[in-house]
């Protein structure tokens, strides 16, 4: 059910995206950095989801808290003539990899573990 | 079963809020179509110009705007006086002569462009031969205007009688515009006379039959060629 509630949510928001006029170039900085922040939410929901602490709230408010909260520093940098956006990038770029990494080490640890289970599992039936 | 359903309603909606920022971002960066390069200081120039660029086209709707207005406000206060009318309408038809008011009407759209079937590397000749150049452009719009055409454009750039065609490397300026092949120039007035631009042994068919270039004439109704959107200023010319 949630895998094609997001299935569809993909798919209406690249028809909405495509067919929406574009934006201003001066204000695609802000969008870029809040698609980033929202990446990063949904890897860390992943994780969490895997590591069986998941909770909605936490998951939503991230998403949203930390895409308003890049645009506000984006916005704050671009006043202040200091590229604030960078540190914003590099601090959810890194956690996107770090979270990248945990999902990669769950299944893989998962599929030797099921591999090693049908080896012991041939080995009881011989 | 309930609470599953709001989780995956949640979720498909940030899902169509992720993807359609994503989309918008997409469309709008193929749209302007800047590169990000490797390069940090190139990439804060490619990014100062285009802000500038946007902050220009702001600023120029802004000012037309505004020209509107003032347009509509001088058509109010001389309403009702016969004197000012005169004058009103005297500053528009100077408006229109000097180019300064978009006009419409019928015409022809001539089209030049590069040679496009053989390729720069077999030809063995100057590859200079295979282009558009600015004096092509010039011959062009000289005939357009023996023709009797009362405006002119070329890719939306409006002559006037201070307009300058030039040679700018790979490109050619106009009005201090650079613009690239294609070029459309659209010229409005009598249709029969400026027809005759393209005829056997004139200036367009020696670009398409002797030179190889695409040039072509077509008729056009409803022509809208913008007007001059640079300044026109006298320092030196005075007037009794």
């Amino acid at each position: 059910m949630i895998v094609i509630a997001i299935i569809i949510g993909c798919i209406i928001g690249a028809l909405i995206g495509l067919n929406a006029p574009i934006i201003p170039y001066t204000y695609s900085t802000f969008l870029a950095i809040a698609v980033v922040a929202a990446l990063d939410s949904v890897f860390g929901g992943i994780t969490s989801v895997l590591k069986k602490n998941f909770d909605l709230t936490i998951f939503i408010s991230g998403f949203f808290c930390n895409s308003i909260l890049s645009i506000a520093l984006t916005y704050l940098g671009q006043k202040l003539n200091l590229d604030i956006y960078l540190a914003a990038l590099v601090v959810f770029v890194g956690r996107m990899f770090t979270n990248l990494t945990i999902i990669r080490r769950y299944y893989i640890e998962k599929w030797t573990e099921s591999k090693k289970k049908k080896a012991e599992k041939a080995v009881t039936q011989e | 079963m309930n609470n599953k359903k709001v989780i995956s309603l949640i979720i498909g909606c940030m899902c169509v809020l992720l993807s359609y920022g994503i989309c918008a971002q997409i469309k709008t960066i193929n749209a302007i179509g800047t590169t990000t390069s490797s390069n940090e200081t190139e990439n804060g120039l490619r990014d100062s110009i285009l802000r500038l660029k946007e902050r220009y086209d702001n600023l120029y709707e802004t000012l037309e705007n505004a020209e509107k207005e003032l347009e509509t406000e001088r058509t109010n206060a001389t309403q009702n006086n016969t004197e000012l009318q005169e004058l009103e309408s005297n500053i528009t038809e100077g408006n229109k002569a000097l180019g300064l008011t978009e006009v419409t009407g019928s015409g022809v759209i001539v089209t030049l462009n590069d040679n496009q079937s053989i390729s720069q590397n077999n030809f063995l000749g100057d590859p200079n031969d295979l282009l558009v150049h600015y004096s092509d452009i010039i011959r062009v719009v000289n005939e357009l205007k023996n023709a009797g055409a009362e405006a002119i454009s070329i890719n939306g750039q409006r002559i006037v009688a201070n307009s300058v065609i030039d040679c700018d490397g790979s490109v050619i300026r106009v009005n201090g515009v650079k613009i690239g092949a294609p070029f459309e120039i659209k010229a409005i007035g009598l249709q029969e006379t400026l027809v005759m631009v393209d005829r056997y042994g004139g200036y367009l068919w020696s670009m398409r039959e002797e030179w190889l270039l695409e040039a072509e004439l077509k008729r056009a109704d409803n022509i809208t060629i913008p007007k001059y959107s640079g300044v026109i200023k006298f320092e030196y010319a005075e007037s009794e």
